[in-house]
């Protein structure tokens, strides 16, 4: 059983739930104290050891039931269809092997008195000879089903249940039990059949979710943006959400490292009353420390709708780490749509900012002009705490790139950060003016992809932010 | 020390406690293990009483400690009486003048006070607190520290060092182990992200709003005047209010208060006029209130007949 966790904590894994060395021995631990016998503690046990986080619990909840078949569920089937004399049968049968001390095939003794647990057991030995690691197609369930009740020898089977059936009849049981008891038994037989197809169908699928989850997480993290479908976007907003967290995190704890700062007389003196005038508690007055101002500026011209989108949830969910947040989108109309920020909740306020923001989104995107009209109006409240994120591909339409206008902005702020979701090989080919704004900027990055973009991100709170700014 | 799992939900539910198997399950793990249990989930759903009832089946004393930011390792561990100790020194001057009275040099002198050290670094000036008294303890405790995620992640690293080898050191005194290994109950209400290291070291159990078959038996044992029938309805009516999106859903607790309330009341069967004046029992929220008032014919549809 101990392999089976194993592997089962290696999918966890992979599904990027993340399990240390130590962890997985605690889980090999308590399941060998809790047993099998039950598979909601034995699962509770998995879950305590293993699973930390709740957004973790589905993923786990998951691979679980691919992982250990419900035999209850199974059992109860079985339960049904015997009816309600099934124990006495059992008893009874038992009885006889007792008493007769009948010589007995192992796979018959399981078939009589097996718990669910140990006819698993010898169906997954079987499956290893049977080379079930060589699954791959829906097609093949039937063969390696068939190949593996041919590790079984079914013959040996039948023999001793014909041998059985004497015994009884010699004991003078009534043709009515007998023919009972042989439903009984027939039907253990077709439940054991039904669990081996139930676990090549059951791995198949296993196998199935394996590749498609790491195809899903790779390839979408490396896919250029512009190139997600409504679902794939769908998917990457949990990936960006995680993100989030991490930088929110991050931040946090670096707010409140700063334990440093001049003494602060006044409550110093206060408690060195209590000890005769003598300082024994020092107290250090806080320093306070201004958490920085954003501004975001984004193109949302259907060319970057997607990298635009991401870039607005991060911004959203990062808010309360600035002390303040504002938000401009543009096509070449520039508006402030901080107001849906600050109260609608995150999915209306990217889908007001990309679709119901007063700019015309038929037009061609014109940073220029858009980065004029900012000057004109928003200059003033620009300061040195203030650090402005771009994110555009400058493409400009052949439009005047009046970089000037960014120059006056980088003048006034603490600096200017451009994230492009285009590929550096095209930056000033064609409409691209990137290398006329470049020189005004100071942190530039390529943000092509989610990947890309969770760098980008990460490398502005480790450095950019670092001291404050 | 628990035999099974089923011991530990008998326990619990003889305590006035009814313990999913999966709460019982990691109970008994934690017994058997030897690990902290960190509980999250939302206020209200009995997470700090999980503590309680263990102390209390076990017949361990509880020692609570109750986590909030500024919190460090002076208040959780333990003080040193400062001011007592000058009391003492100063009422002691004289005794003090004695024992130095015929030192021939001053470094003699200060070999002879030196030598009282003991006097003056002692348990008498020490006041333990929580971590401390846990370790200090003659028998078996259980130690709650509650609302881990209010106190900075600082305290949290101090925290993970004490729970891992169940000693600390005084330097005044020295090294201090546990005589006895506590059963550590961590909870938390995820205000912040907890470290990894806390997380890897605890068992880990989230505990949600119960299903409605579980809520129901909590209320019976809870509030055992009320009718079946009435709990019922209060049941499904508590669901449905969870269900509405509000800023704070009714917890366990909430309901436990609003079906006493509803007893006290003597009332027979919800009614629209009842239920909003019993409403602030419940929900908490100027703006949920207005919710659900707004929504009340809903949440009285098809309930369970009286």
């Amino acid at each position: 059983m101990e392999e089976r966790i194993l592997e089962f904590i290696g999918d966890l894994r992979r599904a990027e739930v993340r399990i240390s060395p130590s962890e997985a021995l605690d889980a090999l631990g308590a399941t060998s104290e809790i047993g099998l016998e039950d598979r909601e503690t034995f699962k509770a046990a998995l879950a305590s050891t293993l699973v930390k986080e709740a957004r973790d619990a589905p993923t786990f909840e998951r691979i679980f039931n691919l992982y250990f078949l419900d035999l209850e569920a199974l059992g109860e089937g079985l339960q049904k269809a015997l009816g309600p004399e099934d124990p006495k049968m059992q008893e009874m049968l038992e009885q006889l092997a007792n008493e007769e001390n009948l010589d007995l095939d192992d796979m018959t003794e399981l078939l009589l008195r097996g718990q669910g647990s140990e006819m698993e057991m010898a169906i997954r030995s079987g499956s290893q000879n049977a080379g079930l690691e060589r699954l791959m197609y829906f097609l093949q369930v039937g063969y390696f089903s068939r190949r593996i009740s041919d590790q079984f020898d079914w013959s040996a089977m039948e023999r001793d249940l014909e041998k059985i059936m004497q015994m009884l009849e010699a004991k003078g049981l009534d043709p009515g039990q007998l023919a009972r008891i042989r439903n009984y038994m027939e039907l253990r037989l077709e439940a054991f059949r039904r669990m081996i197809r139930q676990h090549v169908e059951r791995e198949l699928e296993r196998r199935a979710w394996r590749q498609g989850e790491k195809l899903t997480r790779e390839v979408l993290a490396d896919k250029p943006l512009f190139a997600l479908s409504p679902d794939e976007v769908a998917q990457m907003k949990t990936v960006v959400a995680r993100l989030a967290r991490k930088i929110k995190d991050a931040l946090a704890l670096r707010q409140r490292q700063e334990q440093r700062g001049r003494i602060d007389a006044r409550r110093t003196i206060r408690k060195s009353l209590q000890y005769g005038g003598v300082p024994m508690e020092v107290f250090l007055r806080r320093r306070h420390r201004e958490k920085p101002k954003l501004i975001t500026i984004c193109d949302v011209s259907d060319s970057v709708r997607n990298a635009s989108r991401f870039m607005l949830q991060l911004v959203w969910s990062l808010q309360e780490c600035f002390s303040r947040v504002q938000s401009y989108v543009f096509v070449s109309e520039i508006a402030e749509v901080s107001q849906a920020f600050a109260t609608l909740p995150v999915e209306r306020a990217i889908e007001w900012a990309l679709k119901g923001a007063p700019v015309d989104f038929h037009c061609r995107s014109d940073f220029g002009y858009a980065f004029n009209r900012f000057v004109q109006t928003e200059l003033d409240t620009l300061d040195r705490r203030t650090t402005v994120m771009i994110l555009g591909d400058a493409r400009n339409n052949y439009n005047d790139p009046q970089a000037w206008a960014l120059r006056m902005i980088r003048e006034r702020v603490r600096g200017i950060i451009w994230l492009n979701p285009e590929g550096q090989w095209g930056w000033g080919i064609g409409d691209s003016v990137m290398p006329l704004y470049a020189p005004h900027c100071n942190f530039i990055r390529e943000c092509r992809t989610i990947a890309q973009l969770g760098e980008a991100v990460d490398s502005l709170v480790h450095q950019w932010w670092r001291r404050g700014r | 020390m628990f035999q099974s799992v089923e011991e530990v939900q008998q326990r619990f539910r003889d305590a006035r406690y009814i313990a999913t198997r999966r709460i019982s399950t990691v109970v008994y793990l934690a017994a058997r293990m030897g690990r902290p249990v960190l509980i999250e989930g939302p206020a209200g759903v009995g997470k700090t009483e999980l503590a309680k009832t263990l102390s209390e089946i076990s017949s361990r004393p509880l020692i609570r400690m109750q986590c909030y930011e500024g919190l460090d390792e002076g208040k959780a561990l333990y003080e040193w009486k400062y001011a007592k100790q000058l009391l003492y020194t100063q009422l002691l001057r004289d005794r003090i003048g004695e024992l130095v009275a015929n030192a021939p040099s001053l470094p003699d002198a200060v070999d002879k006070i030196a030598g009282q050290d003991d006097a003056f670094f002692s348990f008498r000036f020490l006041s333990p607190r929580p971590l401390l008294s846990a370790i200090l303890a003659d028998e078996p405790t259980v130690l709650l520290v509650d609302e881990i995620d209010k106190a900075e992640p600082e305290f949290e690293a101090f925290l993970l060092e004490v729970l891992s080898d169940f000693q600390v050191s005084v330097p005044e005194l020295g090294t201090i182990r546990a005589r006895h290994i506590p059963w550590v109950v961590l909870t938390s209400n995820n205000a912040r992200e907890l470290s990894d290291g806390l997380k890897r070291r605890c068992l880990h159990l989230f505990i949600d709003f119960p299903a409605p078959a579980e809520e129901l038996a909590i209320i019976r044992l809870k509030v055992p005047e009320m009718s079946d029938k009435l709990a019922e309805a209060v049941v499904a009516a508590v669901g449905k209010i969870r269900a509405m999106d509000l800023r704070k859903p009714p917890s366990v607790s909430e309901s436990l208060d609003w079906a006493r309330s509803l007893v006290i009341l003597n009332a027979k069967q919800l009614n629209a006029e009842l239920v909003e004046s019993t409403l602030t029992m419940l929900v908490k929220y100027e703006k949920d209130l207005e919710r659900v008032k707004g929504a009340l014919d809903k949440v009285l549809a098809d309930l369970p007949p009286a």
